[in-house]
């Protein structure tokens, strides 16, 4: 009973102290959705420059002490006043400034997930907004009363998976560069990194059931079947835009020989024996890349998930987030 | 963003800035510093900002060479002062070194270190004057300073154009700042003392010294300069019995009198005749003594403090020839109440007649002169009298611009030339009593002083400087002042009454009162006020400002808590109490709110779902005489809160206001439908 009773204690103290942690320092994603940034979240420190003329004033306040120079007190607390109004001031530039997330965007390894946020500036104009996520270049904006304004923030993604946003950081010195004033938001925006393509894959592999059919078929693409009702899915280069633009709804427009037996499936099993699970992941990109790029449906067989034939946007980016997640967490 | 990496380089826009900044601080040192240091440290300022970039480039191939200029410099100031290690010197070093500094500035890391070199500099210039023009010259900084600040951190963005709206910002900043300026000078703690070392100078002041030779006090009064200012509690007293007391004189070497320093303490007069009690403003002029009128009855003190322990802060000491000796050089304008009584003469105390009765060698003619005269009477009351008759009825002359006299001064005086100032007459008739045998010694001082209509105080100029005489007679030193003898109206009405025409009397020294005249004394007037609210704040200032505000005795921590409770309401007032909300919503939100909740109490909840539109058109149906209204209030919130930004917010905030506005109260809304007679809707479905 006793140590049940010091457990508890001691969780609810470590919880105490966590959530002291998470309201200082906003380490897990825990800001859903819009923030207005108010005192309790803005800090405000002296930039070296401020620190710099804080230690002259000292000497100053000192000198006209030792000298007993009322003008120097004056004169030390004029600059001194002006120094805390600049305070104030800085504060104002970032209080009631609201942020939210807008989504996240996709990469392949190698490359920088783009996240977008917006800014709303409320009813004060904004001076010299630094938006940093953790690495990556800073993003610095000025914002006129009442404007909105998306804000793109990149961050190298070196790594397939999934890749949060983490924390970021809004700043700004305004007026003086003598404070400041910065806060963090924690937003649970998360994009996918693809696996990198593979360079200099090797070329498509052949379908199985007639693939060649498929293949020599799809060189007859030209010859249009006939339409059909659009489903989601479906490429936008075979949408029947004409039809759309006179107003008589959404068709897809069926080739001869697409659809039929002829498709690229990728089998994992069907990899050479001894590749390793990355170099193979990147030659499925490659290939989903390049089937994508040939207007060719395709379907994906790897460990944990099947990916039925299928072709367009969404279908390749099911096929290539199967692959940034791979092993999916059913398998592991 | 940019710190991690290396300081960005100067632009053009910042470079300007700096150097408005760098002059505003340099300009009010110019009076004060070796003609050479004031142009070059100047020049490097403007040739920093003026110079094409070619020029400066002479400069960055070669380093070395700001390093030996600032050595060259410092050489020259130590040559020409003949000391480094002090006050002066560091200022004439740090105004150079900023124009050094300037002109090898590459990047933003040493626009700091100049923006800091600046704004101590601009300190300095309060060493030598605390005037209110002083205090003016720095405003021009302070707006230099918030431009300079604000381009370096702005870096290239900052258009040079904008510089009119940059002094506006800053202007309000400023502005806003100065509450907290206020509270601090007033509150915050100052010393009895300095710190470290002493703050007094050897910089020449003008004023008395302790020692007088022929001229030196002619040239003196030829100085407007205020020597100190006086209060009086009552009427001030005749002119004729102003007689300042200063540095009593007693060794002669035949040319020179100076001061005896001895360590005994005096006696004070005793208060037969009522004293008066009047206030001293003496301005800093470097030595130890005080002013008082003749002779003091108590101590100097503190012009606040409490009358009735005249002890408790004594900053002098009288000494065995009633002079009042300050316990440390007056170094700052001070300010100490002082009571007299106003008598010619005081007790002898026991100290040796001896030192008043020391002849040099030399001056033959007047120690014979004085023999045979004081054979011819039986006393030496009748001695005295008949010298000062001398000096009345020979032909002497006051003049400000007597001949030198190299060799013999007081008999080429006496019986030559017979053309003196005040020193002269004083000096000889000394040396008359001497050779007599009779005790005597010079006094010097200032006499006289004229009262400023503007503000009701007296003021006392270098050209009001007198010099007397004393001598022992009955075991009473008695006052006697030859200059009287030869001109009285100096005494009863002043220098500029007494000299002849055609000599040069000093400005204010003249009798009559030009327009001029009295514009100069209405500004001395506010300069006083100046001095003594501002520039006098000292130690006993604040404790009496704490009194009169019930903080008698506060303890520190409850003077602290004070300035922060104000600092909070400052901080407060500046920033708006909405700043302070916890959680805020915006406008519209609120005022959406607001209406939800009306509506509510009207029998109309809005469904956690439901939009506004789809709300505002369904009590648009419950209420239809305020349908169009409500349909406007859902259409305006639907875009200020779900739409872009938009430039007419305000407006349209406004309007949302003014809608919600007109909506009636909760019990009206549902008396004004029933009235129009319509059927309460049944409960609708959700669009």
């Amino acid at each position: 009973m006793t140590t049940l009773g010091i457990a508890g204690l001691q969780t609810q103290a470590r919880s105490w102290r966590q959530r002291v942690r998470q309201l200082v320092w906003r380490l897990a994603p825990g800001d859903l959705d819009r923030i207005v940034l108010r005192h309790s979240r803005i800090y405000i420190l002296p930039t070296p420059r401020g620190a710099a003329l804080l230690a002259t004033l000292a000497t100053m306040l000192l000198t006209a002490m030792n000298y007993a120079l009322s003008l120097g007190f004056a004169l030390t607390f004029l600059v001194g006043g002006m120094v805390a109004a600049a305070l104030l001031a800085t504060f104002r530039n970032m209080a009631g400034l609201a942020v939210a997330p807008l989504g996240a965007g996709e990469a392949f390894a190698g490359g920088d997930l783009e996240f977008n946020l917006s800014l709303a500036s409320g009813s004060r104009q904004r001076i010299g907004i630094t938006v940093a996520g953790r690495q990556g270049l800073p993003n610095s904006v000025d914002l006129a009363p009442g404007a909105t304004r998306p804000i793109a923030i990149s961050i190298p993604a070196p790594k397939r998976g999934h890749l949060g946003l983490g924390r970021i950081s809004l700043s700004s010195d305004f007026p003086f560069g003598i404070w400041r004033a910065w806060a963090y938001v924690h937003f649970p925006l998360t994009g996918t990194v693809f696996p990198a393509p593979e360079a200099g894959a090797p070329p498509l592999p052949p379908g199985h059931h007639g693939s060649y059919v498929g293949r020599s078929s799809r060189l007859a693409d030209t010859e249009l079947a006939g339409l059909r009702d659009y489903e989601r899915g479906d490429a936008q280069n075979r949408i029947a835009w004409k039809a759309v633009a006179r107003g008589a709804g959404w068709y897809s427009k069926q080739f001869e020989g697409t659809g039929g037996g002829g498709v690229l499936e990728l089998h994992w099993v069907e990899l050479p024996v001894g590749i390793d699970t990355e170099t193979g992941l990147s030659r499925f990109t490659a290939w989903i890349l390049s089937a994508e790029r040939a207007a060719l449906p395709f379907s994906l067989h790897i460990p944990g998930t099947v990916l039925r034939t299928g072709q367009g946007a969404g279908h390749r980016r099911a096929a290539l987030t199967a692959l940034a997640v791979f092993p999916p967490a059913s398998a592991r | 963003m940019i710190r991690r990496h290396p300081s960005p380089p100067l632009t053009p826009v910042q470079v300007a800035w700096l150097g408005a900044l760098l002059a505003s601080a340099q300009w009010p040192l110019w009076s004060h510093l070796l003609i050479w240091n004031a142009v070059a440290g100047a020049a490097l300022v403007v040739a920093r900002v003026a110079l094409p970039p070619k020029w400066r480039a002479l400069t960055g191939h070669r380093r070395w060479l700001l390093p030996l200029l600032a050595l060259a410099a410092a050489l020259g100031i130590r040559t020409e002062l003949g000391y480094f290690l002090a006050r002066d010197p560091c200022v004439q070093f740090l105004y150079l070194l900023v124009g050094i500094k300037f002109i090898e500035a590459r990047d933003a890391r040493d626009g700091t270190l100049l923006i800091c070199l600046a704004l101590f500099l601009s300190l300095t210039q309060f060493f030598y004057l605390q005037t209110i023009t002083a205090a003016l010259s720095a405003v021009p900084v302070l707006l230099a300073l918030g431009g300079t600040l604000a381009s370096l951190r702005s870096g290239i963005a900052a258009a040079a154009s904008d510089w009119r709206a940059q002094l506006g910002a800053t202007t309000r900043l400023i502005l806003q700042g100065v509450p907290i300026a206020a509270l601090l000078f007033l509150i915050f703690p100052r010393l009895a003392g300095p710190l470290w070392g002493s703050p007094t100078e050897t910089g020449a002041r003008s004023g008395l010294s302790d020692s007088m030779r022929p001229g030196s006090i002619s040239e003196l009064s030829l100085s407007d300069a205020v020597a100190f200012r006086v209060d009086f509690n009552g009427s001030p007293p005749p002119q004729a019995q102003r007689y300042w007391r200063g540095p009593v004189l007693s060794r002669f070497d035949g040319h020179e009198w100076r001061a005896v320093y001895k360590l005994l303490p005096g006696r004070f007069v005793s208060r037969q005749v009522r004293p008066i009690e009047y206030t001293v403003t003496l301005e800093p002029h470097g030595k130890a003594w005080l002013f008082a009128l003749e002779h003091p009855s108590g101590l100097p003190r503190s012009p606040t403090g409490d009358p009735l322990a005249p002890t408790s802060n004594d900053i002098a000491y009288l000494t065995y020839d009633q002079q009042l000796v300050a316990k440390a050089a007056v170094a700052q304008a001070i300010r100490y109440t002082q009571r007299s009584s106003l008598r010619d003469s005081y007790p002898g105390t026991d100290d040796n007649p001896r030192e008043s009765l020391q002849l040099p060698l030399g001056n033959p003619r007047t120690l014979a002169f004085a023999k045979e005269l004081r054979g011819r009477v039986d006393s030496d009351r009748a001695y005295v009298r008949a010298v000062l008759d001398w000096f009345h009825n020979e032909p002497f002359v006051y003049t400000l611009s007597p001949p030198l006299i190299e060799q013999e001064p007081v008999d080429g005086f006496l019986f030559d030339s017979r053309r003196g100032f005040c020193e002269h007459y004083a000096g000889a008739f000394t040396l008359l009593l001497r050779a007599a045998g009779i005790p005597a010694r010079v006094v010097t001082g200032y006499q006289g002083g004229e009262m400023n209509p503007d503000g009701d105080y007296m003021i006392v100029r270098q050209s009001d400087a007198h010099a007397w005489a004393e001598t022992l007679l009955d075991g009473q030193w008695q006052r006697f002042d030859p200059t009287a003898a030869v001109a009285p109206s100096r005494i009863e009405r002043g220098l500029g009454a007494a000299l002849p025409a055609g000599e040069l009397v000093p400005y204010f020294a003249r009798l009559e009162m030009t327009w001029i005249k009295s514009l100069r004394l209405r500004w001395d007037a506010v300069n006083y006020q100046w001095q003594r609210g501002v520039v006098g704040f000292n130690l006993e200032r604040q404790r009496d400002l704490l009194r009169d505000f019930g903080f008698e005795g506060a303890r520190p921590w409850q003077i602290v808590a004070v300035f922060a409770g104000a600092i909070f309401i400052w901080g407060v007032l500046l920033l708006g109490a909405a700043q302070l909300r916890r959680s805020g919503v915006d406008a519209e939100v609120a005022l959406w709110n607001a209406l939800c909740r009306r509506l509510a109490r009207s029998g109309l909840a809005r469904a956690p779902e439901e939009g506004p539109l789809a709300y505002t058109r369904r009590a648009g149906r419950r209420w239809p005489q305020w349908a169009g209204v409500l349909a406007r209030i859902g259409q305006r919130y639907a875009e200020l809160h779900y739409g872009p930004g938009d430039p007419k917010r305000e407006q349209k905030l406004k309007e949302l206001k003014t809608g919600i506005e007109a909506l009636p109260r909760s019990r009206t809304l549902n008396k004004a439908s029933r009235s129009a007679n319509v059927v309460t809707a049944p409960p609708e479905t959700i669009e």
